[in-house]
């Protein structure tokens, strides 16, 4: 019985060596002020410069918190105070540069500079907030979301 | 009670959220255009076309207005646009050229600990097409070993060889072109 625990045990921890090891990083932070975390699942981590990201990440700021991010495809997020905003689908190949991205805002403020995403594939880097869904083609937005 | 109520109504319908979105100039000068979709019915609800305007994000058609303020706290944590540096190499091989030990040089300087990068090979049209896809991700695997030698923090970086796909100079095939054999160094 001891044994079979142990072995599910190694089994279990080799899963998850695998897993972590194939999850793709699609960008990164470049900098953090004030009070910032990445959500990741039911985890928070406190939010420093170098950091990579997932898909399915989720930024959260407090009053005063600012980060900036860079992505895989040459994308670029700055995040303002009290901002929840989740990077919920992002796919990117960057030999053949077909991809597409959601980002859910929630509340807060987000600026963008679009990357090969959307210079390379029509509307498919998409913001969501909660009364409409934008389609960025080529460009610099800010977003806002206030309760 | 009548108004958590109220409240309450909001917060389920999300129609109270108060959304806007404004579109700014690229930082090239030039400005995109923005299509804002109605997320329930998947119906265009109108786009912004022209730089610094504003529309609510509410749920009617876009409506288009000047933007008054700016969102110069915000822009100023915005990562600057990524670097790209070009290695030249020696026809055939993965070493880099005499010419390129300048930028090579130039690159190590750019790199910091939160950088992130991204190594892309290619090479000219001579040779077959498959002995070019090997030979263009040893290129950018070799640039990516002389780095991590030199102590810089790109052992995690990607290393992409895209063979003879990508042309700087467009030739015919079989075409020897030192302008093709390069390795492009993207550095976010």
């Amino acid at each position: 019985m001891r044994g079979t625990i142990a072995a599910g045990l190694l089994i279990a921890a080799c899963l998850s060596t695998a897993s972590a090891a194939s999850v793709a990083q699609i960008g990164r932070i470049k900098s953090v002020t004030g009070s910032a975390a990445v959500i990741r699942g039911k985890t928070a981590i406190p939010a420093v410069a170098g950091q990579l990201l997932q898909a399915h990440d989720v930024i959260k700021t407090g009053a005063g918190g600012l980060i900036g991010i860079t992505f895989i495809d040459n994308s670029r997020f700055a995040v303002g105070p009290n901002s929840s905003v989740a990077l919920s689908e992002f796919e990117f190949d960057d030999t053949t540069h077909v991809g597409r991205s959601l980002t859910t805002i929630n509340r807060g403020t987000l600026a963008v500079v679009s990357g090969q995403i959307a210079h390379e594939n029509k509307d498919a880097m998409r913001v969501r907030t909660p009364t409409a869904l934008l389609a960025a083609r080529g460009t610099r937005f800010v977003v806002e979301v206030r309760p | 009670m009548r108004l958590w109520a109220a409240l309450a109504l909001c917060a389920a319908l999300a129609g109270c959220a108060n959304g806007h979105v404004a579109l700014l100039n690229d930082e090239g000068g030039g400005v995109g255009a923005l299509v804002v979709i109605d997320p329930a019915t998947g119906a265009e609800r109108g786009q912004l076309t022209q730089a610094n305007t504003r529309t609510a994000l509410r749920g009617g058609q876009v409506h288009a207005r000047p933007l008054k303020r700016n969102f110069d706290a915000l822009l100023a944590v915005m990562p600057p646009p990524p670097k790209v540096f070009t290695l030249y190499f020696i026809e055939g091989t993965t070493q880099i050229t005499a010419d390129s030990a300048a930028t090579l040089e130039d690159l190590r300087r750019a790199i910091g600990p939160t950088s992130d990068v991204q190594i892309t090979g290619h090479t000219d049209t001579t040779g077959d097409a498959a002995i070019n896809d090997k030979l263009s991700l040893d290129r950018a695997t070799q640039v990516r070993a002389t780095l991590v030698a030199d102590g810089l923090p790109v052992a995690d970086a990607r290393v992409t060889g895209r063979g003879e796909r990508e042309l700087r100079v467009q030739t015919g095939p079989g075409v020897s072109e030192a302008a093709n054999r390069r390795v492009e160094v993207t550095v976010r």
